[in-house]
């Protein structure tokens, strides 16, 4: 259920950003460590956005890759975890690891959450 | 003439205008010189009792607003009332967070004036209430042996969004399996920087080390506003 407030904010940004025109795509970007679920956050979104310029749009996902963050170094390392693999045990692991230059102070600075990448509307030339 | 689609390049997180409204709460209260705190955990951890604790430790005279977030109940608000504190209800139905507006707006009649503390009560849940700003100085997760030692790696969002961990009802420990002592041991895994205090809120065991660190936080907040 936690999808709601999600698309309801990615249906906010997608439409102030949008002027009024009709939306026809939206891109969105979930992290790979997010709790968030598409086809439920699609499930919102379509009666979330009944009469508003986004109605018809579809909803188009890519997959945003963790990023772990050393704050001793300060080095930042993009983890490819592959989908098949569940990601909290994987990340922990990574985590757990450590960083080459030897601190365990590793923190995830992507991956997170679910951003709005592109919106595409129609437009008139 | 042809219909031509346009692309807009956004690239930013949906919680923006969360993140907006957080940080104006953010600043209004430092200019203040209140302490905020956001506390989360799993439902039944014991962030209700921490406070009540954290409250009666503090005094009547330190002003202290909680904000409690529930489904449905003022079950928890009543027992803030009842220590004479101001305790608001927010009442969040189906949802499983609290966000920055429904903070703006339960503080909205609430005269901050000489308010030393807010301590915001998240809805108890573990997933997402952590990734929503809600304008606060820091984030506590509240976890319990009795919830299994292996929540940080279940859950470890609440984890790495949180400043602190308290480990609650310690005096329970005696009573359960050797694997529930590895909570601090699995928070740490994936938050190294978590500072982790250990309490029982039946014994009081832990608090006066809780408490210490709550007058610093609170005393930092009220220096950095020109307070004495």
């Amino acid at each position: 259920m936690h999808e709601e407030p999600y698309a309801q904010a990615m249906l906010d940004l997608a439409l102030s950003e949008s002027s009024g025109r009709t939306i026809t795509r939206i891109f969105l970007g979930v992290g790979r460590f997010s709790a968030i679920v598409p086809d439920s956050l699609s499930v919102f979104f379509t009666h979330l956005s009944r009469g508003t310029p986004a109605e018809n749009a579809e909803l188009v996902f890519e997959t945003i890759p963790v990023v772990i963050t050393c704050r001793a170094c300060g080095e930042n390392r993009t983890l490819d975890i592959p989908d098949k693999i569940p990601v909290r045990p994987a990340l922990a692991r990574h985590l757990a690891a450590g960083c080459d230059c030897g601190s365990n102070d590793l923190t995830v600075t992507g991956g997170l959450g679910l951003d709005l990448l592109t919106v595409e509307v129609e437009g008139t030339e | 003439m042809t219909e031509k689609r346009q692309r807009i390049d956004v690239r930013q997180s949906v919680t923006r205008s969360n993140d907006a409204e957080a940080a104006a709460l953010r600043q209004a209260f430092a200019a203040k010189g209140i302490w905020v705190v956001n506390l989360v955990s799993s439902p039944g951890a014991g962030k209700t009792s921490l406070i009540e604790k954290t409250l009666e430790r503090l005094g009547p005279e330190v002003r202290a607003v909680v904000v409690e977030g529930d489904p449905y109940t003022s079950l928890d608000a009543d027992r803030i009332t009842a220590l004479g504190a101001t305790g608001i209800q927010i009442n969040t139905r189906a949802g499983c967070h609290l966000d920055a507006v429904m903070i703006r707006r339960a503080l909205a009649d609430v005269d901050l004036c000489d308010t030393a503390l807010i301590v915001i009560e998240n809805v108890g849940n573990l997933l997402c209430p952590a990734a929503w700003d809600l304008g606060q100085s820091h984030t506590v997760v509240l976890a319990s042996p009795t919830e299994g030692g292996d929540k940080p790696l279940k859950y470890p969002e609440a984890f790495i969004r949180s400043d602190v961990l308290v480990i609650n009802k310690t005096d329970l420990l005696p009573h359960l399996p050797p694997s529930s002592a590895g909570l601090a041991k699995n928070a740490r895994a994936v938050n190294a920087a978590l500072r982790i205090f250990e309490t029982s809120c039946i014994t009081g065991g832990g608090l006066d080390l809780w408490m210490d660190w709550v007058r610093a936080r609170m005393a930092d907040a009220r220096k950095a506003a020109g307070r004495a």
